[in-house]
């Protein structure tokens, strides 16, 4: 290793010079953590308008267009309901299972979908981070609102598929529940993302198990089943309901098939693990500010 | 104190003050191992744990400067030397190994370095890149036609990015990065391309910037461009600096260099370097939080 072992020739001369440093900030460097929010409000038009073009761009080349967005998720719906409704007509147990089915998978297909492109914007915009000098956390944040924003015309074909498809639920004034259930989830969301954008940022390995951790919650998350017929033991019963997507499946399956009032319990559960996830993700994230896209 | 009696004072706010920056890269070596047969650590392994055949570069070895508003500075040397890494660690985007940057502002890197984003239309990307940089909605709206016009894009700005030859392409990225005004401007025209026509435009809104600047950062491999615009000249040569001072006198010392070097004359071009080397003064950063103490 030869280049190790060159040594800097010292200069002949040194001049101090006394510079006056008030005015000045280190290039590059991280705020404080209050300096960093406000940062990144001051970068709110630069998130709408990633998530808007971002959406917009998605569907351009089809003759449809915008249309695919909503047009997706129902023939994915109707998918399942052909498959398990007429097909198999299995209900394994379940009242109306279709509809217990499409709300597992949508809901859950919107925090898999939103977690990954969240995981990922540091990455694949190493470009623009470069390029720009923005708080970074200004590109999960865009990538969540625009899974968000895709979220709506998913959550709108499954809202749908439940109504139309036999046995065609009725609309309630509890589907409005539906909707601070969901911002908890992006909120979550949000967090878990800016928690694996930083990692991935740092090891991009992990973007390789992310589809096995995702498919495993999935199926942690009892969307083709419930916890009831196969987990006997309370405790440990207990202890797999706190999973947060299982709550928020279960508060929408609550609202929109049952028109039961979701329990509390659920609730402060997912509340908690959204405001948590959130509040962590944001300070690990800004932790690392000055890493990403350099070097 | 002795060293006290020597020391230099800047009166009035430096724009940017470069404080004993290295750079040092750790890449792998294609060269054979010097860890020899003993070594029996399974190849996988060592790369897992980053300690395959690492090698360490010095791009820069320790570099100070204080540049006051008003000068522009030129920076030359040749291919290898250090400039474009020097400027990155300026304008923030690499982060130096030991040492920092600081300055009055964010400065602010010319060149075609502004990132695109492929997949969104060369309007959609001329609005995100310009929120990127900090502007608001309603300034990107009135900078848009100039940015546009400065493009030379006319109606190809509606297509997507990835329809874009590169030269279009890079049209587009010094069009977005000059719609700025920035207080600390870095040129690097070594990476600036494009036609006759755009050279032209281009140049023209490059001086506009530059009268407008408070400091400038000037990478050409023109020297007469250096000699025109430049009030102080940086040389460097294998991340070392050589001379920094007059452009006059600096710039004529680089051509005696070249001359010597291009007639095969290695060992009178190395005296040359060992001569500037000996008269370089180096500066070394005192930073002082408060005004000079009188008395």
């Amino acid at each position: 290793m030869s280049a190790d072992s060159a040594i800097d020739p010292e200069p002949v001369a040194v001049q101090p010079l006394s510079v006056d440093m008030r005015r000045l900030t280190r290039v590059g460097s991280r705020p404080s953590f209050l300096d960093y929010l406000v940062r990144l409000w001051d970068f709110r038009q630069f998130m709408f308008y990633d998530a808007r073009a971002r959406i917009q761009s998605g569907t351009r080349r089809d003759r449809l267009g915008s249309a695919w967005l909503l047009l997706n998720p129902v023939f994915n719906g109707l998918t399942y309901f052909l498959i398990f409704g007429l097909l198999l007509n299995t209900s394994r147990g379940i009242e109306n299972f279709v509809g217990y089915l499409v709300v597992g998978i949508f809901v859950f297909q919107y925090s898999s979908g939103a977690i990954t492109s969240g995981a990922r914007s540091i990455r694949n915009n190493k470009s623009v981070v470069q390029a720009f000098n923005f708080p970074r956390a200004a590109l999960p944040i865009g990538a969540n609102l625009r899974e968000l924003l895709r979220a709506v015309p998913l959550i709108l074909a499954m809202l749908l598929i439940v109504v139309l498809l036999p046995p065609g639920e009725e609309i309630t004034w509890l589907w409005i529940l539906v909707v601070p259930a969901i911002l908890l989830q992006a909120l979550f969301n949000l967090g878990v993302g800016l928690i694996l954008a930083r990692i991935i940022a740092r090891v991009h390995d992990v973007t390789h198990l992310l589809p096995f951790a995702l498919r495993a919650w999935m199926y942690g998350s009892a969307i083709f089943f419930s916890y009831d017929r196969f987990v006997t033991h309370p405790q440990i019963l207990a202890i797999i309901k706190l999973n947060p997507l299982f709550n928020v499946i279960d508060i929408v399956r609550n609202c929109v098939l049952y028109a039961t009032v979701p329990q509390w319990q659920s609730w402060a559960i997912l509340a908690a693990w959204a405001l948590g996830a959130l509040g962590l993700g944001l300070v690990y994230f800004w932790k690392g500010e000055e890493s990403y896209g350099r070097g | 104190m002795d060293a006290d009696d020597q020391e230099l004072f800047i009166e009035g706010h430096p724009c940017v003050v470069v404080d004993s920056v290295e750079m040092r890269y750790r890449v792998a070596s294609s060269a054979a191992s010097d860890a020899g047969p003993q070594d029996t650590a399974p190849r996988f392994f060592r790369r897992a744990v980053n300690k395959s055949n690492m090698v360490t570069v010095h791009a820069l070895n320790k570099l100070s400067l204080v540049v006051e508003r008003g000068e522009s500075v030129g920076i030359i040397g040749r291919n290898g030397s250090g400039k474009s890494t020097l400027m990155k660690i300026i304008s923030g985007q690499s982060k130096p190994s030991k040492g920092a940057v600081y300055a009055s502002s964010t400065p602010i890197m010319l060149g075609v370095n502004a990132a695109l984003v492929q997949d969104l239309s060369g309007d959609q990307n001329v609005i995100l890149g310009c929120l990127a940089m900090g502007m608001s909605r309603a300034e990107v709206d009135r900078k848009f036609s100039s940015i546009v016009e400065l493009s030379g894009l006319e109606k190809s700005i509606h297509l997507p990015m990835k329809s874009y030859s590169s030269g279009m392409a890079s049209r587009l990225r010094f069009a977005i990065a000059a719609s700025v005004d920035p207080e600390i401007l870095l040129v690097d025209e070594a990476l600036n391309t494009g036609d006759a026509q755009f050279a032209d435009r281009s140049k023209l809104r490059m001086d506009e910037l530059r009268e407008q600047a408070g400091c400038v950062f000037l990478v050409s491999h023109s020297l007469d461009t250096i000699k025109d615009m430049c009030t102080r000249v940086v040389w460097l040569d294998k991340g070392d600096l050589i001379m920094d001072g007059e452009p006059e006198t600096a710039i004529k010392a680089y051509q005696d260099f070249t001359r010597h070097l291009s007639k095969g004359n290695n060992i009178s071009a190395a005296r040359i370097l060992d001569e500037a080397k000996a008269n370089l003064v180096a500066t070394e950063v005192r930073g002082r939080s408060s005004r000079r103490s009188r008395g």
